[in-house]
């Protein structure tokens, strides 16, 4: 659907993008995650056309759109803080794209009505002023203004970050399934990596201008390509010299296992037994418990469902073991 | 990379990809007529009044200088000048400041009326809040005739010369206080002052080490600004100044009426012109040191500080009041006064029983009543359109070129600011006493386009800086939605940038308006005989004497605090309610 080549992006002497390949699939959601200044939203914005590459080219559906003017891209965009008209309403809003395409006056208003229910916005809160609304709210004005002039593509920069913790788990929520009702081809730019894990097909993990690796989300957490892309995905352990001695793993790669693959007092027959170590501290966060534990100087979290379970007081001495085939090598 | 940085660094690609030949070409005429304007417009006039000064009989010169400075009456009014602004800012700072104090810092019973009366000379400015003055305390006015009631001995032109100049002034600059110092009091972190009330700080030691300094930088700011009031005062000293007390800019008048004497005029214009310039830049060096920030996580706002002692806090009342009686006393016999006689005008007798609604019917009646209003209303309206769009073509082509050659359009249409508007008149009237080829070889000197002109360069350097503000408020992804959505740059602009800066641009237009209509410093130099602004009819009528001319000077005071109070109103008014709410 949506090919980058070789994408570069150089702003003076600054290398932004460093040749980016990949290829979004028609009706895929997908994801660009990365740290602050790592080029996501800059690919974002070289396919929006508000950057233009420095060399390398884009296409959509196999038609070469790298020098396109922006106005006749049609490639929806949901901005970071959704960029609603404030002087408009609800309604001039998502109808805005139509009016710029000169589009009938009833079939704006038949395509905008039809829209609206689609993202369940009610005829009352059409006419309302976009400040009169919630930000859940918004950012379906803002997908709707995106999607009514039937883009083949919409692209979303970020659109949950400016808000809270509870509701963005609840627009989440709403804007996957708003993506699963409308099939459309998503291209998502997130730092964070629980919103990418939840919402996509497929993630291409960024750092630096490259693309680290790209894949399905429990390919990215499990099978995590390098160091960057193991550490950037969820809390990881970083296994010293001391540990595996102790564990009896012999190799000079850097070795790393998940917080949640580390068992404590649950010793089962395919675990490597690494024996007693002490509790140095604990983080209770409700739904689950994270440890701090060390054994002759080497330092390693590890994290416990918290139903059920006792509660390991610092101090007290654990039982640990793990599996040593969730080691993951670089 | 992140948005920011993405937005922080030239978007060279957007340019190219979305620049067609159309814009091209609109942007070039654009530029075309920017350059036209500063080359023109802004840089030719003035280097025309440097040549007056420097240039004669096709040789340089020097011949200015000596004249000046052997001239008694050039040197006086540089001694005037230089003597009235450092002056001036004393009085004006420890009125201003204590102004700002009782309205806002202290418990004062009755502050809102007490700073409604204060506010007074924000509604009527300049050469209108100067007649009204001369009119009370001058000879036979009503303040001087309950004077002389008290002391009989007291000569009836006590007010005249430099103290009068000084009184009127002082109370006429304090504007400035009440809106940016009471800005910066508002600003002040109440937390701050609760800290030091715990560290066991008297009241006095709060407000001298906690708030004082906070307003330290915008009191520089406006003390500069004072300062710069004082040395090109015109109206308070041409009006109250008698004929002993003469600074720079009537001296500047007298000699540019003089064909002789144009070489003095322009360069008493030039030294004003540089003092200005240096002033101006140590104002910008201060604001660029910034202001106190507050660092406070959660800032609390300001509570008003009761004054414990009986004894203070019973002459800080008598001083709020008094100084109540000073600015409120002109506006209300001018309001009164406007509806009396010419004869009751004349005694400085207030007459009840003669009050009508003559004075305002003759004013819109007659035409030498209503024609002055009409005229200003026309030079207003036009120049404060004309400045608005204008300004609003240059900010956007600002903020579309965020580099060397935007910034050199925005300083240079910024040279207005720099020199005082006696120089930039000079200059008008000096480059356009002949036709000029790049205008279209039309002489401008003594027509009305002159003064649109004239109105038009003093009113950019505002206009540009609160446009670009208001640009600087949009959000520049409102735009990037509307392109994303399929609408063009300009219709983009007209969409969404417009309506969204519409409100600022049309207080910016009502603030010009209003300053435009009593405009008189550039006004009495640039004015067409047959279309005389209000200004200047004004300060005719004072000279006059008492009688006819004076009630119509009320009554065209009483519109223009009237039409001040709308325009206060539509530009700073509902915001302030908001906040005072």
């Amino acid at each position: 659907m949506i090919k980058l080549d070789n994408l570069e992006v150089r702003f003076d002497d600054f290398h932004a993008l460093k040749g980016i390949d990949l290829e979004v699939k028609e009706g895929e959601f997908f994801t660009l995650l990365g740290p602050s200044g790592c080029g996501k939203t800059t690919t974002l914005r070289a396919i929006t056309g508000f950057v233009e590459p420095s060399s390398g080219t884009i296409s959509v559906a196999g038609k070469d759109i790298t020098h396109l003017a922006v106005e006749k891209r049609n490639i929806g965009l949901v901005f970071q803080n959704y960029a609603l008209f404030p002087m408009m309403s609800v309604y001039d809003n998502i109808a805005f794209g139509l009016k710029v395409r000169k589009v009938a006056p009833a079939e704006i208003k038949r395509r905008v009505e039809e829209i609206a229910g689609k993202v369940d916005l009610s005829e009352e809160q059409l006419v309302k002023k976009v400040n009169q609304l919630s930000g859940g709210q918004q950012q379906r004005v803002a997908i709707a203004r995106a999607l009514v002039t039937s883009p083949p593509i919409i692209c979303l920069d970020e659109p949950l970050s400016n808000l809270d913790a509870k509701l963005r788990v609840q627009l989440r929520n709403e804007l996957k399934d708003l993506q699963r009702k409308f099939g459309i081809t998503t291209i998502y730019v997130t730092h964070d990596q629980e919103e990418a894990l939840t919402l996509s097909d497929r993630i291409a993990v960024f750092n630096k201008g490259n693309i680290e690796q790209i894949g399905r989300p429990e390919e990215i957490y499990n099978q995590s390509a390098n160091e960057f892309v193991a550490n950037f995905i969820g809390d990881i352990n970083k296994l010293d010299a001391a540990f595996l001695r102790r564990a009896g793993i012999e190799t000079d790669q850097q070795c790393y296992i998940r917080l949640e693959r580390v068992y404590v007092n649950q010793l089962k027959p395919h675990h490597v037994d690494f024996g007693k170590a002490t509790v140095a501290d604990v983080e209770y966060y409700g739904l689950y418990i994270k440890y701090t534990l060390d054994a002759d100087g080497s330092t390693f979290k590890v994290i416990e469902k918290a139903s059920g379970v006792d509660i390991y007081q610092v101090g007290q001495e654990v039982e640990v073991s793990f599996d040593p085939n969730n080691i993951m090598k670089y | 990379m992140s948005a920011t940085a993405t937005l922080s660094r030239p978007a060279i690609g957007l340019r190219k990809i979305t620049m067609s030949w159309k814009s091209t070409l609109l942007t070039s005429a654009l530029l075309v007529l920017f350059l036209w304007i500063i080359v023109f417009l802004l840089v030719t006039p003035n280097f025309s009044t440097i040549a007056t000064v420097f240039w004669q009989d096709g040789a340089f010169t020097t011949t200015a200088f000596e004249r000046v400075f052997t001239s008694p009456r050039a040197v006086s009014a540089l001694r005037n000048s230089f003597i009235l602004a450092p002056i001036l800012s004393v009085t004006v700072g420890f009125v201003g400041v204590t102004l700002v104090l009782i309205t806002d810092y202290f418990k004062i019973r009755g502050a809102k009326v007490l700073r409604a009366g204060y506010m007074t000379t924000l509604l009527y400015q300049g050469i209108i809040l100067v007649s009204g003055y001369r009119f009370l305390y001058g000879q036979n006015g009503f303040i001087t005739n309950f004077l002389t009631s008290i002391f009989p001995g007291l000569d009836p032109n006590w007010f005249e010369g430099f103290w009068a100049v000084l009184f009127v002034m002082t109370f006429a600059a304090t504007g400035t206080h009440l809106i940016f110092l009471r800005n910066a009091l508002r600003s002040v972190d109440y937390q701050t002052i609760e800290a030091a009330k715990n560290m066991g700080a008297s009241p006095f030691t709060i407000l001298r080490k906690v708030v004082l300094p906070v307003l330290t930088p915008s009191m520089m700011a406006v003390t500069i600004l004072t300062f710069l009031g004082g040395l090109s005062a015109i109206a308070a000293p041409l009006l109250v100044g008698g004929r002993d007390f003469r600074t720079i800019n009537p001296t500047i008048l007298s000699f540019s009426a003089m064909p002789g004497s144009r070489d003095l005029a322009a360069l008493l214009a030039l030294m004003l012109g540089l003092a200005t310039f240096v002033l101006i830049n140590v104002l910008s060096w201060l604001e660029r040191r910034g202001h106190y920030l507050s660092v406070s996580k959660v800032k609390s706002s300001m509570v008003k500080q009761k004054i414990k002692s009986p004894v203070v806090s019973f002459f800080v009342h008598v001083y709020a009041y008094l100084l109540f009686l000073v600015y409120a006393a002109p506006v209300v016999l001018i309001i009164l006064f406007s509806f009396m006689d010419s004869g009751s005008i004349a005694r400085g007798e207030l007459n009840f029983s003669a009050m009508s609604l003559d004075n305002y019917l003759r004013v819109f009646t007659q035409p030498s009543g209503y024609r002055p209003l009409l005229i200003s209303l026309g030079y207003a309206f036009i120049a404060a359109t004309t400045v608005a769009v204008l300004m609003i073509l240059v900010c956007r082509f600002i903020m579309k070129h965020k580099n060397r050659f935007g910034r050199f359009i925005e300083y240079a249409f910024m040279i207005p600011w720099l020199l005082p508007n006696v120089l930039i008149a000079l200059g008008l009237i000096t480059t356009f006493n002949e036709p000029q080829w790049f205008m279209a070889n039309q002489a401008l000197t003594g027509t009305m386009a002159i003064m649109i002109v004239g109105y038009v360069i003093i009113s950019i350097p505002f206009t540009l800086r609160m446009t670009k503000a208001a640009f600087f408020s949009v959000d520049d992804k409102l735009e990037e939605a509307a392109k994303n959505l399929g609408a063009k740059s300009f219709y983009a602009f007209v969409k969404v940038v417009l309506p969204t800066i519409l409100p600022a641009v049309m207080a910016i237009f009502a603030l010009n308006f209003n300053l435009l209509l009593t405009e008189f410093d550039m006004s009495i130099f640039l004015f067409h005989p047959l279309a005389m602004p209000l200004g200047v009819q004004i300060q005719n009528l004072s000279l006059e004497g008492l009688g006819d001319g004076t009630a119509m000077t009320f009554v065209y005071a009483v519109i223009m605090m009237a039409v001040s109070a709308v325009v206060l109103y539509v530009a700073y008014g509902r915001q302030g309610a908001k906040e005072d709410a």
